[in-house]
């Protein structure tokens, strides 16, 4: 009986203290996304009022007539390059690390070596500098464009040990039978490896998502001149820094709830994804 | 004889094969082998040639310094110096914090009196999805001197009146520290529940009928078990927040007065396009890059020698 009436004590403590700190970790994404449809008078009068006493859409109708953070505009500008930039590097990762899981060529371990040494040679953000140098004699602009043939050509190291990680798990005597079949070594990839990497290809797009989507200082650089061709995070940042969002905090707290929205829907519908591939990540490294 | 040739062109037909696919794997590579050499190589060859020049991108103006910027660096840089320190006192404030906390909210995850254990994971690693420029934003607002934090202080007694969190060095630096774990701890916290998942449940059923404490489990049972898992958090845990740069440049931008600037933010606030007005001496930016690149390999090379040898006391 005692044992049983210190287990509960037990449970009903852990649960508090989880509950309170599920609690602060999701306060600050409840509170942003009331008060952005307060007005920016109700907000500075009482902060602490978390339900809005007169409930307004005023902040997300200024972010469509706005000229200086024009929604709409912006919104675009991060998908389209979201996705592009989504799209190449997770089939970059999937065609380096088919290459070195499966193929057979001289200097391949040397190779290897020497992409894993990626993440720890570099030299930073000045790199940008000869980043430019590059584009320049190739005559490419500097623009959201230019950034996106520089992912082009980046190596995606992590994307490339993840997927190599899951095609090593793949039995050999399936490419043997494919080839026997008269499958080339391409054909192989296509036709038989790519249908069966649905699981971690899910995992390697969503993380590249929540990356681009997220990604604020390149774009930031690549957008000076070309401020027509901003990103969401890069304009919410000017936003901030600039008079008129001194004084309007409603309104940079609904584009935040804008530009959240597109993570927190993939977050919560793939989940599984995140946090799975993750976790298994962690003890198998 | 007609063995002899069959075997032959058996051979040729391998040999030929395997041509073939070497072909192909050059050609599948050779976009990233390209920008290995463009985006990865000719940025380190390009950094070691300008840190010997006072260069600001006017032809002109361009000329050769020798080691000055490199002895300008170690000698008579206090800003430099500085976003060391920043960077440092950041580090050991925040990951022991983060880490302990951690740990001690995986460990009541993880005991096996608590159902929805992938609720909870879900919940705590959600902030790491945010992106740092919203981040920026609502924290920004939180700690605003009309913010929510002061008004909750206030009301709880803890301060009479409200405080500019930005103005004092200490502050900011709680203010960095606060955001930070916030945005950080739920990828720790899902290491941790996974590290954990894995101890066989038979030890610690040995240790209930034992009597053992719950301190003398954790010390005895969990922290051995979870090591090689802890270790590996702990590089990447330091990697990274001796990494940080975007983050402080969003939210304090070295408020108040450069107190907050780590290494890292401090080149970005100083040295790239858009982020500083003036005259930018890139010969020296690439010279302090480079430095301060050695400089985190050689932490990286020195934590790992020294988790070895204590991997090796166990």
């Amino acid at each position: 009986m005692s044992v049983k009436l210190v287990e509960r004590i037990t449970k009903i403590f852990i649960y508090t203290i989880l509950v309170l700190f599920a609690l602060i970790m999701i306060f600050p994404v409840i509170y942003t996304f009331l008060s952005s449809f307060k007005s920016n008078m109700e907000f500075m009068a009482n902060p602490a009022n978390f339900i809005p006493e007169k409930f307004t859409l005023e902040n997300y109708s200024k972010m469509f007539d706005s000229m200086q953070f024009n929604m709409p505009k912006l919104f675009w500008n991060s998908t389209y390059y979201t996705v592009i930039c989504v799209a190449i590097s997770v089939i970059s990762g999937l065609v380096g690390a088919y290459v070195f899981s499966r193929g057979e060529f001289p200097f391949k371990k040397a190779l290897f070596a020497l992409y894993g040494s990626l993440i720890f040679i570099s030299v930073g953000s000045i790199s940008i500098y000869p980043t430019f140098d590059v584009l320049n004699l190739f005559n490419i602009p500097r623009s959201l464009l230019g950034l996106m043939v520089v992912k082009l050509f980046s190596i995606p190291v992590v994307y490339i040990f993840l997927i190599k990680g899951y095609i090593d798990s793949l039995p050999k005597e399936l490419d043997e039978a494919a080839e026997i079949d008269g499958c080339g070594f391409i054909g192989i990839l296509f036709k038989i490896i790519f249908p069966l990497l649905k699981p971690i290809l899910a995992t390697v797009i969503i993380l590249a998502f929540k990356g681009t989507w997220n990604e604020y200082l390149m774009p930031a650089i690549f957008t000076l001149t070309n401020p027509e061709q901003k990103t969401l995070m890069v304009a919410l940042i000017d936003l901030k820094n600039s008079s008129e969002g001194a004084t309007s905090w409603t309104l940079m707290l609904a584009a935040s709830t804008v530009a959240l929205l597109p993570v927190l829907i993939v977050f919560v519908s793939c989940n599984k994804y995140f946090v799975q591939g993750l976790s298994e990540g962690a003890v198998k490294g | 004889m007609e063995y002899r040739t069959k075997q032959l062109t058996r051979k040729n037909g391998i040999r030929s094969r395997k041509i073939k696919m070497s072909v192909q794997c050059y050609l599948l590579l050779s976009v990233q082998i390209i920008g290995l050499v463009l985006l990865s190589f000719y940025p380190i060859v390009w950094s070691l040639k300008w840190a010997f020049y006072y260069y600001t991108g006017v032809p002109s103006e361009t000329h050769f310094v020798g080691w000055q910027n490199f002895i300008k660096l170690f000698t008579d840089d206090t800003s430099y110096f500085h976003s060391w320190i920043i960077t440092l006192k950041f580090t050991f404030i925040k990951l022991p914090i983060e880490l302990a906390l951690a740990l001690f909210i995986a460990i009541l995850v993880n005991n096996r009196l608590i159902k929805g254990k992938t609720f909870f994971r879900s919940v705590y690693f959600f902030p790491t999805i945010i992106a740092t420029s919203i981040i920026a934003v609502v924290f920004s607002n939180l700690f605003d001197y009309y913010g929510f934090i002061n008004f909750l202080l206030k009301k709880v007694g803890l301060i009479s009146s409200a405080i500019d969190w930005i103005s004092n060095k200490n502050l900011a630096m709680i203010f960095l520290v606060i955001t930070s774990i916030w945005a950080n701890i739920g990828t720790n916290i899902l290491y941790f529940v996974a590290a954990l998942q894995n101890i066989p449940n038979d030890l610690y059923e040995v240790a209930r009928i034992e009597g053992a404490s719950p301190v003398a489990v954790f010390f005895k049972i969990t922290l051995p078990m979870i090591l090689p898992v802890f270790q590996i958090v702990l590089l990447l845990g330091i990697n990274g927040t001796l990494q940080t740069g975007e983050f402080v440049v969003l939210l304090t931008n070295g408020a108040p007065g450069g107190e907050t600037l780590t290494v890292l933010a401090h080149i970005i606030n100083s040295y790239l396009p858009g982020f500083t007005n003036g005259v930018i001496n890139i010969g020296y930016g690439a010279a302090l890059s480079f430095v301060t690149s050695i400089i985190m390999c050689l932490i990286g090379v020195g934590y790992m020698k020294l988790s070895n040898k204590i991997k090796n006391m166990y």
